[in-house]
This record gives structure tokens, sequence and C-alpha cells, in this order.
């Protein structure tokens, strides 16, 4: 095993632990500390030998192999079953159309929103349900984990370094969740981008902010798909200047009201994209366009987005409550959502 | 037990840097701009005023698919062969 050294509190579990602090390795929460056995487990568990390359950032020189994002899996809490979900992450991160160093570095700082589709949710227990982005559950908590410290250790994406985030998101210490398959007004987002239902993806997504929208009165789509659309487009959320993607969460009240109103997921994207919008007398006010407001801005609309497969819509949370979730992404089509495969027996469905 | 190491250094890679230009007078510039708000105003600006006190002439301006991407590959023949300095900044 390469990079390992002896410590000089052998044996003392406080001590080791404390010694990933001092070596600047943690996300700041204690980390598990990794062994031989441990480390040989989680590469086991994709099928990986520790020399394989997962992935290249080429214009940071960055290669990240196997055993590193073992070691990095092992500290973050996850169980060897998880690690083919880490592993597809990271070949996400590493895809070209996430263009990594941007949202990795940049002052917006972003969370990698990971969202898992498929039989895998189900064996590996990821929660689609109540408290969808809270605590609690450790596949959700410790494969985003697993990702973030990867991210920062084997990807040189330290704080203050090369992520220059601004504020940052706790995001930004994990965010991984389920989309819930059962009840779908729709075909799930795996589905929407050319994979099979039994097949199981990781769809890798950057965002920099969370915020939940209520609508306890809407029966119908419209009034509900309003509210979504005028937070969607606030004079401060980043993609006024541009056309990016977003991500829109609706937990299980308001996905009942769509899927019983028989609106398809292209209906919903296309009401999203007609009205989210503001008029450039109102960007222009609020210095989020340049120049003066001249009388035609008040009447000229612009809209947040291009295009109905900009907004990716995603099912999942509680059967309970009024609540949905927009996630508007990082930059102007400077990053895009990348959808990878999982691999393995795992991912089919087999019980480890 | 032993602390593992969970880091990576950057994997090295030689760089090879162009020459230099020997005088800056009557070269051609290329510029490169990143996409951001006022880049390619700012890069424009630039490169009135290298050409009123270097009598530059702007050759080339290429816009890059986003600040998050390197340029492109097949970009940099052109740049190569059209160029003898290029500048690449950010605008916002």
């Amino acid at each position: 095993m390469t990079g390992s050294a002896d410590t000089p509190e052998a044996g003392d579990p406080a001590a080791l632990i404390e010694a990933y602090f001092a070596a600047g390795y943690t996300d700041g929460l204690p980390v598990v500390p990794p062994t031989e056995k441990s480390i040989a487990d989680m590469l086991a568990g994709a099928r990986l030998r520790g020399e394989a390359i997962l992935g290249e950032i080429a214009g940071r020189n960055t290669l990240v192999t196997a055993e590193k994002a073992a070691i990095n899996a092992v500290m973050a809490g996850c169980r060897p079953e998880y690690f083919p979900v880490v592993v597809a992450a990271i070949r996400g991160l590493c895809h070209p159309d996430f263009a990594y160093h941007g949202p990795a570095s940049s002052t917006g700082g972003s969370a990698i929103v990971l969202i898992v589709n498929g039989p895998i949710v189900g064996v590996l227990g990821i929660n689609a349900g109540n408290n969808l982005f809270g605590q609690g559950h450790r596949p959700n908590a410790t494969i985003g984990r697993a990702v973030r410290l990867v991210m920062m250790n084997a990807m040189n994406t330290r704080p203050g370094l090369l992520d220059r985030a601004a504020l940052g998101t706790p995001g930004k210490y994990s965010f991984c969740f389920a989309e819930n398959e059962d009840g779908h007004p729709w075909e799930p987002l795996h589905v929407t981008r050319g994979f099979a239902i039994h097949e199981s993806t990781i769809t890798v997504y950057a965002s920099n902010s969370l915020y939940q929208v209520y609508n306890q009165l809407a029966a119908t789509p419209e009034p509900l798909l309003l509210c979504l659309a005028d937070a969607l487009a606030n004079l401060g959320v980043p993609n006024v200047k541009g056309f990016n993607e977003s991500l829109v969460v609706l937990a299980g009240e308001h996905s009942e009201v769509l899927r019983g109103s028989g609106w398809r997921r292209r209906d919903v994207q296309g009401f999203l994209v007609e009205h989210a919008r503001r008029h450039v007398a109102d960007l222009k006010r609020a210095a989020r366009l340049p120049g003066d407001v001249v009388p035609a801005d008040e009447t000229t609309w612009r809209h947040v987005f291009e295009a109905p497969e900009d907004i990716l819509l995603v099912c999942a949370g509680g059967r309970a409550g009024s609540w949905s979730a927009c996630l508007p992404g990082w930059g102007t089509k400077w990053t895009r959502s990348v959808t990878m495969p999982i691999e393995g027996p795992i991912a089919r469905g087999e019980t480890p | 037990m032993k602390i593992f190491d969970p880091t990576a250094a950057p994997s090295p890679r030689t760089v090879r840097l162009a020459p230099r230009p020997a005088r800056l007078e009557g070269v051609r510039l290329a510029l490169v701009e990143n996409t951001k708000f006022n880049s390619e105003a700012l890069l424009r600006k630039l490169g009135d005023r290298l050409g009123r006190r270097y009598g530059m002439t702007v050759s080339l301006v290429h816009r890059k698919r986003s600040p998050s991407h390197e340029i492109e590959e097949h970009v940099l023949p052109a740049l190569q062969r059209q160029a003898d300095l290029v500048i690449s900044g950010i605008g916002d």
C-alpha cells in the first residue's frame, strides 16, 4: 500500500483519528482510520485493483486511482458495497461535460449533488423518502462524504486553494439521495437519460443552493408550477445571466398533484421554461444585466431557461407535506449534469 | 497501525513554453476570451492599447466554450499559424 506511514501512537484509536486531523486529511469531522484490510475490502466491493484509473482532469494534471478513492471512502464511513456508487460518481466528475474545474473551484461554492436511481437504491437502503436532504441514513451520508473527501484529498480541491468558495454550502460535506421511483408520475430520471429501468445510475450535478417551496393549496399543476417558476427566477439566482440547468425535487404531495393531473414530464418542464422569467427592466435595476433601463425593457422578458431538458425533475422526499425544492445549477452552461452507470452485480439488484 | 495517505499530488507534465517574442512592435495578437461578462470588451481594449503603443494587430479572437473548459485542441493550430502572441483573460 503506498503513501502510508507509521504512527507514533500505534494502537490508540483516538490518537489515530487526531493524526488524520493533524495531517489535514479530514473535512472537519472525524474520519474512520483505514487499515490494509478495510481498503482491500473497499476495492473488492467494486472489484477494482488499486492502480485502476477512475478518471482524469487533464487541465489540472489530476488522476484519480481506485486506491486513493478507496482510502477516502473508508475514511468517510462507507461500507464496501457502497463503493461502486462512489466510483461511478467520480467517473461522472471526470466526464468532460461536467467540466470539473469550474464547479469545483468557483467562488460559487457548489455542492456536488448525487442522485441515485435503479435497483441499487433498495439493496443499499439509500433514502428517497422523509428527511431526504437531512441526516440519519448511512449510505446517503457516507457516499456523498466520500466523494467530497476524494475531491479534497485526491483531486486537489482544498478550501482556500483550488476550492475558492466564498460561502460554500452545508451540502459540500455530503449531498446524496435517491429518487423515489414508486408511484412516480413519469419515468424516473435515469430512464429519461437513456438507461433502462433495471439499470442503476448516479447523476452528478453542481448546485450552490437549495430552497424549499411551499404550496399547500394547489390542487392543479398551474398554481404549483407558478410558485416553482417564481423561485427559479429570483433576482439573485446565478442563472439569470444565461441559461443553465436547475434541479427541481418534487416531494410526495406535489408529485401527487402532477400525477393526478395527467401532465407529462415535458408539459411540466415546458411550463417552467415559459414562466421562469423576469422583465429586462427588473434585471437592469438590480444590476444583474448591464445598461440603463429603456422603455422596451419594461415589457421584454428574459427567460431563465433555454429548453425543457434544462430542468431536471426528480421525485423524492416524504409523502406528507406540501413541499418541493429548487436547486439552481452552477454557472451558465459551463457545466452539465452527467448520469453514469453503476457497475457490478449489486447495481443489478443482487444482494452482496 | 498506520496512517494511510488519501491525497494525490498532481501528476507531473512537461510543458515547453513557446519562445518569447524578441520585440513587441508589430506582433500579431490573438485574444482568447472565456465568455464571462466583459471578457471580450476587456481584451479588445487591451488589444487596442497594445496596437497604439506597439503597432500590434489583433489577428484572431477566439471565444472559449466556457470559463470551465480548456481551450479546444482544434483551435491551437490556427493560433500558432495566425498569431505571435496570445492573451487569455477573464472578465466579470
